[in-house]
């Protein structure tokens, strides 16, 4: 009997069509995928991920840095990290790729609307959140005051800086940036302050009751902004983690990503800390 | 539904029969002396007396190793895959489970193409079994889903067809077909294992620990159990160009399975164990609560330093026990 089923791990056709070095190892990639695959992308939800096809690599789950622009075209901010990544980052515009998805749950975009919205990205954590970034300030009217704070290792390593100090300096968004060490120049040349997420967290004063808090980095940030969170009055059903895992198949058969019995390529990865609190390993 | 009464005598002619409807396997005893599930070209080369073999018969809907997709000329392209009609005889009701357990883990939304299209070639034809030490089976015979069952009883088999395709291998082996000469026995009560609550065994029991300080993660148990399917997709550049995208077994056993690139989320052993221990007795969404044990025993037969994680479940010994009245 031949396969007449719709082959779900078929990916759709894609190019790359360019590439912005962002720091020494990481860039965002714009991918255009051809026509067929426009319909199922445009439905697209803000931390949703996306299967990253790299010919004769293999396929790599990326939440995209923002929704796919009016010619469909995808940003993907990689850094180049394992096999199918270091492959990507030799890629050529022109060169053929594959995508598959949208999977997952996303940021809960409509529930949020008219609460302030609290942003916190760790390092690379900031490419979904930068999608959800872009969505609030498209639909600025719908929703409280949002505020993004951003940390990254060092001046060097953080990325999308001009683009987000422009977004600052708009009105829209109050923005605040970090890094662990400075080591050379002075912060206050790159308008950050030095030190820890949790920190910058802890003199900070908002609406907490009411806000919604989105959290992508990496897993050592969740363990500390969980509690820091809570304690500073954010519901921990309104509190959004946005978890990493081993996503292969994106469709809850391979069996890598489980948060306890839940799995992060159906269920999430998106999950509300209320979830998670019941789960241990979790965070 | 009872299809009639099958007595040793013509149960040869019965196997020549079943090639009618497809290639036939079932269980051999291979060069080696290992139980498993092969063609079978005669039917002196049936041992229906097995008690378990090494693989289950998931080998036959999931390969160990499959061709999903292939890349050429700027475009992936699914794999073009013929499947033969397999009659897959002499299946026990534990094997029958989890298949069961896999069609509804692959036939669901949205359903795995090679999955669906080697499952709609295979024929289960089930037989009861005798259980040994490691058996602990929780369906009552008769009630495993196949398309026929051969129940045993002295003399003979008693057959019971409960889909069309089951049906139709009735018809067309009803001259070998007689009267049952006695009702069939009373079935034990089953012996199955309930859905665990995955808080419970978080913390406290002890048997972690020992089951951690044991484990070799040779990942045995894994290969062995018959609803075991976790996959992994690799890819492999071609000397020629072009690329092909494997599916092949994963284990959870193994340090790799919760690997990301610059981080392991089960990089300990216990970690490990408790995964596995999630996945089988709570399960995960959307088979949360969907035990997927069958009772087969093959995990513990096969586990070089004797992990039974049923352990876990069964209720601690009663301390009165053969405490002096």
């Amino acid at each position: 009997m031949n396969r007449t089923l719709l082959d779900p791990h078929l990916p759709h056709a894609a190019t790359l069509t360019g590439r912005r070095q962002l720091s020494v190892d990481t860039a965002l990639f714009r991918v255009a995928p051809d026509p067929s695959a426009m319909e199922a992308l445009a439905g697209l939800i803000p931390g949703q991920f996306v299967q990253l096809s790299v010919p004769g690599g293999g396929e790599v789950p990326i939440s995209p840095a923002d929704l796919p622009g009016p010619d469909g075209t995808l940003e993907l901010c990689v850094r180049r990290v394992g096999h199918v990544t270091n492959l990507l980052h030799r890629a050529a515009p022109g060169d053929r790729l594959g995508l598959r998805g949208p999977f997952g749950t996303g940021f809960p975009v409509s529930e949020m609307a008219g609460s302030p919205v609290l942003l916190v990205a760790g390092g690379l954590g900031i490419a979904p959140l930068r999608s959800l970034l872009f969505h609030l300030l498209r639909h600025r009217e719908e929703y409280g005051e949002i505020t993004l704070m951003y940390g990254a290792r060092q001046p060097d390593l953080m990325l999308f800086r001009e683009e987000l100090v422009a977004l600052g300096s708009s009105g829209g968004l109050r923005l605040y940036l970090t890094v662990d060490f400075a080591p050379l120049e002075p912060a206050g040349q790159f308008s950050c302050t030095v030190g820890l997420l949790p920190d910058l967290l802890q003199g900070f004063r908002f609406d907490a009751a009411r806000s919604y808090a989105a959290v992508c980095g990496p897993p050592p940030l969740y363990r500390c902004l969980a509690g820091e969170l809570e304690a500073a009055g954010v519901a921990p059903e309104r509190i959004l983690f946005s978890l990493e895992r081993r996503m292969r198949c994106g469709m809850g058969r391979c069996c890598h990503c489980a948060v306890g019995q839940k799995l992060c390529c159906t269920d999430g990865p998106v999950f509300r800390l209320s979830e998670l609190k019941l789960i241990p390993e979790a965070l | 539904m009872e299809n009639g009464y099958l007595e040793n005598a013509g149960l040869g002619a019965f196997i020549e029969t079943l090639r009618l409807f497809g290639e036939l396997h079932g269980p051999t005893l291979s060069d080696q002396g290992v139980a498993s599930f092969a063609a079978i070209a005669t039917p002196a080369a049936l041992r229906l007396d097995y008690r378990r073999t090494l693989i289950p018969p998931k080998k036959y809907l999931l390969p160990f190793r499959e061709e999903l997709l292939s890349f050429c000329d700027g475009g992936y392209r699914s794999a073009a895959s013929l499947v033969p009609d397999i009659v897959l005889f002499g299946i026990h009701p534990c094997d029958l489970d989890g298949i069961a357990y896999l069609d509804a883990v692959f036939l669901g939304d949205p359903p795995d193409p090679g999955y669906a299209a080697r499952r709609a070639g295979l024929t289960l034809i089930g037989v009861s079994c005798e259980p040994d030490d490691y058996c602990f089976c929780s369906k009552a015979p008769g009630s495993a889903p196949c398309d026929l069952f051969l129940s045993a009883l002295e003399g003979g088999f008693l057959l019971a067809a409960s889909t069309p395709k089951g049906e139709a291998i009735a018809r067309s082996a009803r001259q070998l077909l007689g009267k049952a000469p006695a009702p069939p026995q009373q079935p034990p009560s089953p012996r199955g294992i309930a859905p665990q609550d995955p808080q419970l065994h978080f913390s406290g029991n002890p048997l972690w620990e020992r089951f951690t300080d044991s484990c070799l993660s040779c990942g045995a148990c894994s290969v062995c159990c018959p609803t075991c399917f976790c996959f992994d997709m690799r890819e492999y550049p071609q000397l020629l160009g072009g690329a092909l995208r494997l599916r092949e077994w994963d284990n959870c056993l193994f340090k790799t399975h919760g690997e990301v690139a610059g981080f392991n989320f089960r990089g300990t052993r216990v970690e490990r164990l408790r995964y596995r221990f999630l996945h089988k007795y709570c399960g995960f969404s959307p088979l949360q609560g969907v035990v997927s044990c069958v009772g087969c025993g093959r995990c513990e037969a096969a586990c070089p330093v004797h992990i039974d994680l049923r352990q876990l479940i069964e209720p601690a010994p009663d301390p009165m026990d053969g405490a002096p009245p």
